[in-house]
């Protein structure tokens, strides 16, 4: 990746988005295809079931993302008069971004961290810990905002729900053949191929989809971590504020005190501790590496 | 009806879509440069507002700063009465060179920094100061896809049925505008 700048790096997220959720599209095909393989043409009602039960369990949390997201972590919506110098802040960003106006929310914790959500730009609303209030200056809480803008204005809640919803019925999927191989075996045996080979091999990939499904959605997820820091860029032209920023987040050692999986993803900085979720797990990219991203911005404006 | 009717009619069809879409988008671009325009317009008039309780308070500890002080009142004045758009360019970049200067001679002047009319409108200012520069490089990012629109084929065939032209970028002479967006007092 020689001399980045920020459309380059947003035009190749963008890219790397669209490339897994094309990927998510094959396994779904495969989980299919596998199931068919097993069960014969008996297995099929079992599919949209599976989409049905993601689909309803996803959609809620998405479409009420705003003020699900305000009791799940405890922020609190506030007004112009209780923080007049943040509300400037996010009011610049909205002019640099075309964005309107998000809700703005605060949640009382030391560690410096912030996170946006909602299901459109109109439902937005970006929270920041009291933590993060104190320790960053003007300068590095605007490249926090324009993060967090640009997770809205890239409609990062609906591409994690989607990517969610695919992942959670690929797991129900393969979670009800196991049950059905359990209990009743395979139903049809007249007409189905009896290849042995076919059937280990179906089996494996029920067993290893889930799996595979979980690693696309991180994958997707620091993605779009990596196309909010370019769009950030892109809104602020100051790759500095945002990177003298994350570099406060990677010395800081505490952590958001709720370490629920459920919302890890939404935040600037993982809540989740580094050391215990794998790479291929982690729903951002490594700190020092958006860093050294955002440096070698700095050196290639345009 | 012969298949080539059905062909040349589907062509037709297509090329009257292709046409509506175009047309729409080059007016929708239009538009978007015009709103970004009333949006720095807005932020010009926030800044003149702040300037007259900014000359008082510099003026009651630093009166012989006579110079800073006029060229801000001088700058103001004339971006007010500023109607075209090079006039508020120019009246723009005028009164954000001005501001600098008395800034920087408010630097020497300690018991003004102190001072509580100072302070409270030493955020004002930045955040104005950001505003404006935003609001000027989200309107030359406005100009910009509409300029791409109008030169670029075949969106370009459609310019003067939309009655749509390139537009002009929104230049303010200031040396130091590259980094305008971080001020600090």
């Amino acid at each position: 990746m020689s001399a980045p700048n920020f459309r380059a790096l947003q035009a190749s997220n963008q890219r790397k988005t669209f490339g897994l959720l094309a990927g998510m599209a094959v396994l779904v095909t495969v989980v299919v295809y596998a199931a068919l393989t097993y069960f014969g043409r008996g297995g099929i009602g079992i599919i949209p079931v599976a989409v049905t039960i993601s689909l309803i369990s996803v959609w809620g949390s998405y479409y009420s993302s705003d003020k699900l997201v305000l009791t799940m972590t405890g922020a609190k919506q506030i007004s112009y008069d209780d923080n007049p110098k943040l509300f400037n802040l996010v009011q610049e960003v909205c002019i640099a971004s075309g964005l309107p106006m998000p809700k703005v929310a605060i949640v009382s914790d030391t560690a410096p961290n912030a996170f946006a959500t909602g299901r459109d730009e109109k439902h937005a609303l970006i929270a920041f810990t009291t933590g993060i209030l104190d320790v960053m200056d003007r300068n590095e809480l605007q490249g926090v905002i324009a993060h967090e803008m640009a997770h809205v204005a890239n409609r990062d809640t609906l591409v994690s729900a989607i990517a969610a919803t695919t992942a959670g019925a690929i797991a129900l999927l393969s979670d009800f053949i196991m049950r059905m191989m359990w209990f009743g075996g395979r139903r049809d045996n007249r007409d189905n191929n009896s290849n042995p080979l076919a059937l280990v091999a179906s089996i494996l990939v029920l067993i290893l989809a889930p799996l595979a499904a979980l690693l696309l959605k991180s994958a997707i997820s620091r993605k779009r971590e990596a196309l909010a820091d370019a769009t950030a860029v892109a809104f602020t032209r100051n790759p500095s504020g945002l990177r003298s920023a994350l570099e406060v987040l990677a010395r800081d050692t505490t952590v958001v005190h709720q370490r629920s999986t459920a919302v890890a993803h939404i935040w600037i900085e993982s809540p989740l501790d580094g050391t215990s979720v794998s790479r291929l797990f982690a729903t951002h990219p490594p700190i020092q590496e958006r860093i050294a991203t955002l440096r070698a911005m700095e050196s290639n404006p345009e | 009806m012969s298949t080539t009717l059905i062909i040349v009619l589907a062509a037709l069809a297509i090329i009257v879509l292709y046409t509506i879409s175009s047309y729409n988008r080059l007016i929708r671009l239009n538009i978007s440069v015009d709103e970004a325009f009333s949006q720095i317009e807005v932020q010009l008039k926030r800044r003149s507002d702040l300037i007259p309780n900014l000359v008082e308070t510099v003026k009651g500890y630093a009166a012989h700063e006579k110079s800073a002080l006029e060229n801000v009142v001088a700058a103001r004045a004339k971006a007010t009465t500023a109607t075209t758009f090079t006039d508020v360019a120019a009246a723009d970049g005028a009164v954000t060179q001005a501001l600098r200067g008395l800034l920087a001679v408010s630097e020497a002047y300690p018991d003004l920094k102190a001072s509580a009319n100072f302070l409270s409108l030493q955020e004002e200012l930045s955040t104005t100061e950001n505003k404006v520069s935003f609001a000027r490089q989200f309107y030359n990012e406005n100009v910009r896809s509409l300029n791409q629109a109008v030169k670029t084929f075949p969106s370009s065939l459609f310019t003067s049925l939309a009655r749509v032209a390139a537009r002009e970028f929104y230049i303010v002479d200031d040396p130091q505008n590259r980094q305008a967006p971080n001020v600090k007092f």
